[in-house]
């Protein structure tokens, strides 16, 4: 930030040459996610956000502790995405509530009830009739995992 | 039709959305420094706590029915409101959606034909809800005034409406008004509704009944006329323009504990006027009037008659020569008029800085007579309000707003920023 030391009598040239150097800073601005690239010759790079939020204002983030879907490739420690506006169908993974907690399970609907599927062998599947107790919260449509 | 759509108990609704225990349970949301309840769930409505009202106040009740208690958090706050908003946005054309407060939206629907304003009205609600977690009311009408109407009655009977209510025929208009009290209309006061009950109106349709040279006359000129035609159910007059700017931006906060020296006050008053003008930037205006108060401990806290007693307040302002957004502007003036208000040997318990008198700041930007420097110094804070959003904890601050102290809101009770902070994000097992 030194451009703001300048002495401000001094022209536009001056404020011209500086326009590299401000640049420059804004590229590595752009790494900790904020300001836009003011150079019209500067491609955006890629955004990670496009491709893995479809719905910014339906899509949550939650971290993992448990590791009932292993199987799933969903670790303790990782991030879900989760996108409340994808319809919950049988098949999907949902973070879902049930007696006061927040639950990752593959969902399985059924008629008059609703099942709640693990991917670990170390989980019983979880039934439930009195639909009451339960939410299906969001679907969850990516996961990041550090490796 | 227009239409206005009002989020649920907002704040208890944000809460509730990432707290799978207290779904059905009471809850209430205080005010900054846990001094007021500002938002009730339906649940604690109906044990009687009562909306505004001083935290220690309720606290027996609280205390007795279990109620969960929670501290602002804005940030959450902050976040599903913008989510609403956007899904709103996503479901009608550009420029449809004028966001009126934090949890309020005016949406224009001229595009919808009226028989089918009602359902589109539940697609809105459905959508909304299933999107973000929070549910709505909406109260469509011709106008405005009649949407706030049918909104309430929206709220009042949640179970049988839906959370809609659309008046789309003078019959629907008639009934409406006749449920709904004087001091309930949009825009009548407290002190206008004791006026007018004087004259017999009583609700809102003896209002409507009333002709425009008659608002004029008692309700304050242009705003009565307006008002009455509205409620006789003609379109609002003239489209206001979206609004969403502040007329007056401020940051007051309780200090937590007794202040006594000079250099703890400028360092408050300096955080708080980078607070404001933060904030200021964030709208694209500039500030002509900066006005600070200070309020002194009161020697006792409760008077002969038990009466609490507030302590008493000094204030002062002072008129930028020229409107300004910049923070080192901003600073300099609060400090300046602190130290005019500040006196040695007084205890003080909370300081604000309050910004009005507002002119676009793009107004500003064009103006060809504008100092070289002073362009300069907006992209420094650009720079600055940039780092500090990306960074959060405000890791860029000016010299004389404390780097130790910590004259940030008392939140004792706050729930994680769940949407905003990666290392507060709700676990799942």
């Amino acid at each position: 930030m030194e451009y703001i030391d300048q002495d401000p009598s001094e022209g536009i040239a001056t404020q011209q040459i500086n326009k590299n150097y401000q640049s420059s800073q804004i590229v590595q601005a752009n790494a900790t996610g904020f300001g836009a690239a003011s150079d019209d010759f500067m491609e955006r790079g890629i955004d990670l956000n496009e491709q893995l939020i479809q719905n910014k204002p339906a899509t949550f983030f939650f971290r993992v502790n448990s590791d009932a879907m292993l199987g799933a490739g969903i670790h303790i420690g990782d991030t879900l995405i989760v996108d409340r506006s994808v319809p919950p169908k049988t098949g999907k993974v949902v973070v879902a509530i049930l007696n006061g907690e927040f639950l990752v399970r593959r969902l399985q609907i059924q008629t008059h009830s609703i099942t709640l599927l693990p991917e670990n062998k170390k989980y019983g599947a979880i039934h439930i009739e009195h639909l009451q107790d339960y939410k299906t919260w969001g679907v969850v449509t990516y996961v990041i995992h550090g490796l | 039709m227009q239409a206005i759509i009002d989020c649920n108990s907002f704040y208890c609704s944000c809460e509730r959305l990432f707290a799978p225990t207290l779904q059905n349970k009471p809850i209430i949301v205080l005010s900054n420094n846990d001094g007021c309840i500002v938002s009730r769930s339906d649940e604690a409505k109906a044990l009687g706590i009562s909306m505004a009202a001083p935290y220690f106040q309720e606290a027996d009740r609280i205390k007795k029915f279990g109620i969960h208690t929670f501290s602002s958090n804005y940030h959450l706050y902050g976040d599903l409101s913008w989510r609403v908003m956007e899904t709103m946005r996503s479901l009608l054309p550009p420029g449809q959606v004028e966001v009126y407060s934090v949890d309020e939206a005016f949406v224009d629907l001229h595009h919808i034909a009226d028989k089918d304003v009602h359902d589109f009205c539940i697609h809105l609600k459905n959508t909304i809800e299933t999107w973000t977690g929070i549910s709505v009311s909406i109260g469509a009408a011709p106008n405005k005034v009649l949407s706030k109407v049918a909104n309430r009655l929206a709220k009042k009977n949640k179970i049988q409406t839906n959370c809609v209510v659309v008046l789309d025929s003078t019959q629907k208009i008639q009934t409406a008004l006749q449920k709904t009290p004087i001091e309930d209309v949009w825009g009548i006061g407290y002190q206008y509704s004791e006026k007018l009950k004087v004259y017999g109106i009583n609700t809102a349709f003896a209002l409507s009944m009333k002709d425009l040279s008659w608002g004029k006359k008692f309700l304050g000129g242009i705003t009565g006329i307006k008002l009455i035609r509205e409620l006789k159910g003609l379109p609002t007059h003239s489209m206001q323009a979206p609004r969403t700017e502040k007329k007056m931006i401020a940051t007051t906060r309780m200090f937590g504990r007794n202040v006594s020296e000079w250099q703890e006050v400028e360092e408050a008053l300096a955080t708080y006027a980078t607070r404001c003008a933060e904030k200021l930037r964030r709208q694209h205006s500039a500030a002509k009037c900066v006005q600070v108060f200070l309020l002194r401990k009161p020697t006792i806290n409760y008077n002969a008659e038990g009466h609490y007693h507030r302590g008493s307040q000094v204030n002062g302002f002072a008129l930028l020569d020229n409107p300004s957004n910049l923070t080192p502007d901003i600073i300099k003036a609060a400090v300046a008029i602190g130290k005019t208000l500040f006196e040695e040997g007084e205890i003080y318990k909370k300081a604000g800085v309050i910004l009005s008198d507002f002119v676009p700041d793009n107004a500003l930007q064009t103006n060809l007579f504008i100092a070289p420097a002073d362009a300069r110094r907006k992209k420094l804070m650009n720079v600055i309000d940039n780092m500090n959003a990306a960074y959060r904890n405000d890791v860029l601050k000016f010299g004389t707003s404390s780097t130790q102290k910590n004259w940030k809101m008392r939140s004792e009770k706050r729930s994680k920023r769940f949407t905003t902070r990666w290392d507060e994000l709700c676990i799942v097992k």
